[in-house]
């Protein structure tokens, strides 16, 4: 049960708390097996849901059961006021701009009038609220669609139209072929005599295969029209767990149990059935698949948490200036206390009234007190708060750019990139370690049957492009010709073999292996017509691939599946139709790693035949019968295995009339039985299953997707340790290892594979040693190329993670280039990622596809899905989705790498932009007798990160690119630089805040000593300084800008011009003290001088310190940049390179 | 500060593939199909200019730097070394004794505050000369003060009892008082008057001190002082009721406060040039009070230049800034002389650096 999240790892909890439950979910085989703890705990009446079948007014007497109508959009006309502001607070940053406007409320502490006040608060929330509004505009439109769908639904015993908004709980629906299922509903019956209903889950999880759900035996031959059921079902409480249901049903004074298999969940389609009744169980906003409507899975990126901490700092410093200010103004009205009640700037007393009273002072402390509250309204953005929406914009550009990348468009599949988080784009640029699953994301997830081994004979012949004759087998079904949908490659010998009917043993053999081909499985044939209209297809359509390809084969060999119904299925084996009854069947379970079916033959004899994985099947082979077959096959299935193909192995048996029989009665009582249900199965399946006959081995090949060996020695020439996680044996691993390139014939490798602690302990040092030296040798002899490789399997790793050991195999793997893990259980490889994590700061990515991936997924840093033939679990539970595994190479080394350049000087330049403004406020605060005036405008600093310098930080950081595609592409070594942090950290930082400092020290003083003693006013300094930090941050900016576009040019000048004007405004308003003031100073050519003189005297240092280091110590990212622009016989250097990517068209 | 949870980009696009293990000939064709379009902007591949700033390039903008700067330097210096500037502090001179008993002289209503002060010009002043009263050490751009105005009674005249601003100097007894506030209230009223040796008066200039945009929009024609300097505790200087707010030349001036707590606000002009060598006698009426707060108070008395008044910081500041350009571009030529670098060659790069490395 190492698949089913209830039980969940310790260390796993933590993380995958926030995200999606989809409850268990088998693995290849795909069995939707309730799990232990489910069905060991009985409902109870308080904690289930009591529905009265076809008697919604009882079932609802308390009104607590939702009705059918479904409500995404979050708010109404009248609530959306409220509740968005309500919502919109829920952020730090709203807070925080909430507390220092509630303060400048005070009269106190009035430092800006109330407009100038509320406007940065106002224009976020009003810029948040136009968003949200539009986005739930467009949910309500949805909604009003999906509520008005018609469903019939049984009224005074006559099915009538409603509305899916009025469908009520305990009601009964009769739902058509095609249609949409309108809310949870628990077979009764349906148009199938044994009760079988297919669906299709695709818009619930994506998968378009179709699943075949049951009603149960004691409902399926009513009619609701007539005989009126009476029963009750006890459900659970509504939850999420798609693949989990519990109930039981009392009807007719019998309890009968209903599983995951009874129910159907709302948005699922009725195929292949004409028509289904059931009985709504959940409804509207209490239906798992309105349950699971929730977002992606929130992280917080690496950027982010560390900008956090300068944050802090940043926090610091802000307290830092606030104490000095209200020290200082502490200090100052002290020594003139005498002086301050006639003072002509100050005037303590108020003499207006009758009394002589202090006006607006509360004593010294107060006083003090007040200053420094002041003082954090006036410095307020020193925290750069509106850097976090300018983050989320960013990202959102970021997202827009990768989602709308032409070379990340799947054409195979018709998918485009996702992003489903918007948070950790930047991450993207700082992986370390790729954690990839094998099957379906290094490999295509598309089986190909290629070889079988019969009874010890090999048919792995020539492979031709040989289908049988006239492309492939055919049967005549009332004069129309039937085809399977796939051709399959055949071997001519087998099939002339298959052809032959004798009563030799090989054919025997022949005959039974293909006949369990065909039957051991859940796939159901669908028929479909082809292009000719004489002709049909069959088309197998099942949860697992590998059937698929089994049944595919079987196929082409004249055993050809062309019905199946619960109780029987009809192969047409060689022109001639066959009954046999499906007397019962073991589903795959991930313990088993098997499945079995018991067939009953017309001539009334029973067989089991079982398939499954090599190392569950040999063990219940009978080996006496025939060692030599047992040999052979185990010697086949290894070269198989070892040319990288999946195997199976099928054995059968047959039944005695008294095996049979107890059989049948232990089946019985354990499908019944209502606690426990899936444990009592398996044991049932575990008494049947052994013995048996072997019957042979199928070869199966999954082909490598296109690009993936070029995708990963990409990966790893970035300096990304690839680790690949698969299920696999450990043969098919490794050579899978070497047809992607992970592998090379010059690595060594070490592989541990052992049953115990104490071996596993032993390899593990062992192994530690060998790689020593390997590693010694490999530096002696600088060949760069041969690396260690570790192989691992499940079976060890079982001893290893969780224990002390893990610290070697960390060791160990941290020394290794390349680590290979096989036979993984999915929440092994939540913990060899959980490894890699608690024990470094590097960034983890890892990379699946199937519902076993979803831990892992969810542990790393960055999950990525691949949005293939699994299902969507991988995809739902990631934060970014694409087609193929090769884009993660333009995902990482382009996009990712942009984003983190793109984010980090972003962060920097809004902490410098933020402080500079505030240490120009504060120089001049020095000079007011620390009073906290502030001579530029309240206006202008109000605009200053709305308007002044917004717009071009947030277009820079989302288009400037400091490389191109190319360049990064072919140099997959410049990933490094996100790796080691380069563009963002504490050194950066601190650099970047003493430039500040100096900056504004030449911003504030070049005026204040240029205009000392002369009558400048105030206004007019003010807008001066203004112009100046605006002037400053900007030049500034276009100094690191590395690519100018013509957006990046309006931006930067732009903002500029927008500055000037809105400065123009302002001092165009007569109301305001500073009427005029820059219109005066324009005219006079201090002003200008003094202008040249600040932007040029600032920006000297920064510029030499950055020609300085560009000269001397030119990184990586530079020299690259020179090569982009001055073509250096790059390409002749590197002619020999693989291009990837050639440019688009 | 997490996204909207809500809107996750793309998340729920349904898949629209066929699906079916993998068929090659699936006959459902593929409409719709996702591709993104193509745009060159789409693709991040807009026409752009890559600036790489090569040696030359660098060495260029500093001696740019330093051809402009220092011109301007120059200039700058000689410009302040032109303008004379006579500048007399006074407040100590016409009145002595401790702080107490300057404070009781100047709060006196009685009391003689006429004093006379004279000053020789060393070097010949050319008209107009500028008349500028210097306060020290006093906050006209203290919060309390800026605050306490109301710009609406003194544009309009039915904006008289809009003082709400005005605190504590916006009512007294009883009624509005226009122009109120500290800012008014505070009106500088030390008056001087200037004679040559010769006893030839000069006469001072002082219409036009004030900027036409207070004249003409900021300070009403139909706005007159009312209830000025009634109050309990006289400010400053007092207003002619009959004048309006916009003739009141001294007040516009006093009204555009300050950006330093040490500052110049123009008294008048003086139209005619002065000799060197000449002595003039200032009778100075000494009412301001500075001496409660250890302000000081100065005449000053300066031509100007186009750069202002005289100053050499500006001159200085270009001189140094320029000086530093040269001597960065003569050591970046040294540096790139001495140690130069290909541009772009690879094998600059870390990895082919210390190969192994990677």
């Amino acid at each position: 049960m190492s698949s089913n999240p209830q039980i969940p790892n310790p260390h796993l909890q933590s993380s995958s708390s926030q995200s999606l439950n989809f409850g268990s979910k088998g693995l290849r085989h795909g069995s939707d097996s309730e799990g232990f703890s489910m069905s060991r705990r009985d409902l109870n009446d308080d904690d289930a849901r009591l529905v009265y079948v076809n008697d919604p007014l009882t079932t609802n007497e308390t009104f607590e059961f939702s009705g059918n109508s479904i409500r995404t959009g979050k708010y109404s006309v009248i609530t959306f006021l409220p509740r968005n502001l309500f919502e919109q607070f829920h952020r730090v940053a709203y807070m925080y701009f909430l507390i220092i406007a509630i303060l400048n409320q005070l009269p106190q502490l009035a430092v800006f009038g109330r407009g100038a006040s509320i406007l940065p608060l106002a224009s976020v929330l009003f810029v948040t609220a136009v968003k949200d509004a539009y986005e739930d505009w467009r949910r309500h439109k949805s909604d009003k669609i999906e509520n008005n769908r018609m469903a019939s639904v049984l009224v005074d015993h006559r099915f009538q139209h409603k509305k899916w908004k009025d469908i009520q709980v305990g009601e009964v629906v009769k739902v058509s072929a095609n249609e949409t299922i309108p809310c949870d509903i628990v077979l009764l019956s349906t148009s199938d005599p044994t009760g079988v209903a297919y669906v299709q889950t695709i818009n619930l999880d994506g998968e378009s295969n179709l699943k075949t759900r049951y009603a149960k035996q004691e409902t399926l031959s009513r009619v609701p029209e007539k005989d009126f059921i009476n029963g009750l079902i006890r459900s659970e409480k509504p939850n999420r767990n798609i693949y989990g249901f519990q109930a039981n049903m009392e009807i007719d004074g019998k309890r009968v149990s209903l599983g995951p298999s009874n129910i159907i969940l709302r948005g699922c389609v009725i195929k292949n059935t004409d028509w289904t009744v059931g009985v709504v169980v959940y409804a509207g906003r209490e239906t798992k698949a309105m349950l699971n409507n929730s977002g992606a899975p929130s992280k917080r990126s690496r950027l982010e948490t560390h900008m956090n901490q300068e944050i802090m700092l940043l926090s610091f410093f802000l307290v830092t200036l606030c104490v000095i200010v209200s020290a200082c103004a502490g200090v100052w009205l002290r020594r003139h206390q005498d002086e301050l009640d006639i003072m002509q700037f100050y005037r303590r007393k108020d003499y207006s009234e009758g009394q002589v009273e202090n006006y607006n002072y509360y004593g010294l402390g107060m006083e003090i007190f007040f200053s420094f509250l002041m003082s954090v309204i006036v410095f307020q953005i020193m925290i750069p708060i509106s850097l976090y929406i300018s983050m989320e914009l960013v990202r959102v550009g970021q997202a827009y750019f990768m989602i709308r990348d032409d070379k990340m468009f799947d054409a195979a599949s018709n998918t485009r990139f996702q992003c489903r988080a918007l948070n950790i784009n930047e991450d993207l640029g700082q992986i370390k370690y790729v954690f990839s699953d094998k099957t379906g994301t290094l490999t295509e997830n598309k089986m190909e049957f290629q070889f079988a081994s019969i009874s010890g004979v090999d048919y792995s012949g020539e492979k031709t492009e040989f289908y049988g004759e006239q492309g492939g087998y055919s049967i005549q079904v009332n004069g129309e010709i039937w085809r399977p949908k796939i051709k399959v490659q055949v071997d001519p010998k087998l099939l002339k073999l298959s052809k032959t009917r004798d009563d030799s043993i090989s054919s025997k053999e022949i005959y039974d292996f293909f006949l369990a081909l065909a039957a051991c499985n859940t796939i159901v044939p669908i028929v479909v017509n082809a292009s000719n209209p004489n002709e049909k297809l069959v088309d197998y359509q099942g949860e697992s691939p590998d059937e698929q390809a089994l049944v595919y084969a079987a196929a082409a060999y004249g055993f050809m599946l062309i019905e199946r119904t619960s109780g029987h299925i009809v192969i047409d084996i060689q022109g001639e139709r066959q009954r046999f009854n499906v007397l019962g069947m073991h589903e795959f379970d991930s313990d088993r790693k098997r499945m079995s079916v018991i067939l009953g033959y017309p001539d009334s004899t029973v067989k089991v035949f079982v398939k499954g994985a090599d190392t569950s099947m040999f063990k219940i082979i009978d080996e006496s019968l025939n060692v030599d077959v047992v040999r052979a096959t185990e010697a086949h299935l290894h070269s198989y295995s070892s040319i990288g193909l999946r195997t199976l192995v099928v054995g059968m048996r047959a039944l005695s009339v008294s095996e049979f029989d107890t059989w049948q009665t232990s089946y019985e009582i354990a499908s019944t039985a209502l606690m426990g249900r899936a444990g009592l199965l398996r044991k049932v399946a575990i008494n049947l299953e052994n013995n048996l006959n072997l019957l042979g081995a199928s070869a199966i090949e999954d082909r490598l997707q296109k690009g993936v060996p070029e995708a990963i020695e990409s990966l790893r020439k970035a300096n990304i340790k690839v680790w690949v996680l698969t299920g696999d044996k450990q043969e098919t691993a490794i050579s899978i290892g070497y047809s992607s390139k992970l592998l090379t014939s010059k690595m060594s490798q070490i592989i541990i594979n052992n049953n115990s602690k104490m071996s596993c302990k032993k390899s593990l040092e062992d192994a530690l040693i060998t790689s020593r030296n390997v590693i010694n040798v490999t530096h002696a002899s600088e060949d760069d190329a041969s690396s260690v490789a570790l192989i691992i399997d499940g079976t060890s790793l079982v001893y290893i993670l969780d224990s002390e050991l893990e610290e070697q195999l960390f060791e160990l793997a941290s020394k290794c280039a390349v680590v290979l893990c096989c036979r993984v259980a999915p929440l092994q490889k939540a913990g060899i990622v959980a490894l890699i994590k608690k024990r470094t700061d590097d960034m983890s990515l890892a990379i699946g596809d199937g519902a076993n991936d979803v831990s892992m997924i969810q542990m790393a840093d960055v999950g990525v899905g691949i949005s293939g033939q699994e299902g969507r679990q991988a995809v739902m539970a990631s934060d970014f989705a694409m087609g193929q595994f090769r884009f993660l190479v333009p995902l990482l080394l382009v996009h990712g790498h942009w984003n983190y350049q793109r984010m980090a000087y972003m962060i920097l330049y809004n902490f410098y932009r933020n402080a500079l403004f505030v240490l120009v406020l504060f120089w001049y605060v020095l000079y007011t007798g620390f009073t906290l005036t502030t001579a530029i405008t309240e206006w202008s600093s109000v605009l200053y990160s709305i308007i002044y310098t917004a717009i071009p930080t947030i277009v820079i950081g989302i288009l400037d690119k400091d490389l191109g595609r190319k360049s990064l592409m072919t140099y997959p070594q410049l990933y490094g630089s996100g790796q080691r942090k380069e563009s963002y950290n504490a050194k950066l930082f601190w650099v970047t805040m003493v430039d500040t400092l100096w900056q504004s020290v030449v911003a504030f003083f070049i005026p204040v000593l240029a205009y000392w003693k002369s009558d400048i006013d105030g206004s007019s300094l003010g807008d001066l300084w203004t112009l100046a930090v605006v002037f400053m941050v900007n030049i500034h900016l276009a100094m690191d800008v590395i690519r100018w576009t013509w957006i990046s040019h309006a931006s930067v000048w732009g903002s500029i011009i927008a500055t000037c004007i809105c400065v123009i405004i302002i001092d165009a308003l007569p109301m305001l003290p500073g009427y005029w003031a820059i219109f005066n100073l324009a005219g006079s050519g201090l002003f200008w001088i003094c202008l040249l003189g600040v932007l040029i005297a600032s920006m000297i240092p920064r510029f030499v310190v950055k020609m300085f280091m560009q000269h001397c110590k030119p990184c990586d990212l530079q020299i690259a940049r020179e090569a982009e622009k001055f073509r250096n016989s790059m390409e002749i250097t590197r002619s020999g390179e693989i291009e990837m990517n050639l440019p688009h068209r | 500060m997490n996204s909207n949870p809500s809107t996750p980009m793309n998340a729920h696009a349904p898949s629209s593939s066929s699906g079916g293990a993998g068929s090659p000939d699936s006959n459902a064709p593929r409409r719709n199909s996702k591709r993104p379009k193509y745009s060159r902007f789409t693709q991040q591949e807009l026409p752009a200019c890559k600036p790489i700033l090569t040696p030359k390039w660098v060495i260029s903008a500093f001696m740019l730097v330093t051809i402009v700067f220092i011109p301007i330097g120059f200039t700058s210096l000689f410009a302040s070394r032109d303008v004379v500037e006579i500048i007399d502090r006074y407040d100590n001179a016409c009145v002595q004794g401790s702080k107490s008993q300057k404070v009781q002289h100047i709060q006196s209503a009685t009391s003689n505050k006429t004093c006379i002060r004279s000053l020789t010009v060393r070097k010949r002043m050319k008209q107009p000369i500028y008349v500028y009263y210097q306060l020290d050490n006093f906050y006209q751009n203290h919060r309390r003060y800026v605050k306490s105005r109301s710009d609406q009674q003194l544009r309009n005249r039915g904006d008289e009892n809009d003082t709400s601003t005005c605190k504590p100097e916006h009512v007294a007894n009883g009624m509005s008082i226009v122009p109120c506030g500290l800012v008014a209230w505070s009106l500088f009223n030390d008056t001087y008057s200037f004679s040559t040796s010769n006893n030839i008066q000069l006469t001072i200039n002082k219409r036009h001190i004030s900027w036409k945009s207070d004249r003409d929009e900021k300070f009403g024609s139909d706005v007159f002082p009312k209830n000025f300097q009634n109050g309990r505790l006289i400010g400053g200087g007092s207003l002619n009721e009959s004048i309006p707010l916009n003739e009141q030349e001294d007040l516009i001036v006093w009204m555009r406060t300050a950006a330093l707590p040490t500052f110049r606000k123009l008294y008048g002009k003086i139209e005619v040039d002065i000799e060197a060598g000449e002595t003039i006698n200032v009778v100075v009426e000494n009412r301001y009070n500075t001496y409660s707060f250890s302000g000081k108070k100065k005449l000053v008395l300066s031509t100007t230049s186009w750069l202002g008044g005289k100053n050499n910081f500006i001159g200085i500041a270009y001189l140094s800034v320029g000086g530093l350009c040269f001597l960065l571009a003569t050591t970046f030529t040294i540096i790139y002389l001495v140690k130069p670098r290909h541009l772009g060659d690879p094998t600059y790069l870390s990895w082919n650096r210390n190969p192994g490395g990677h």
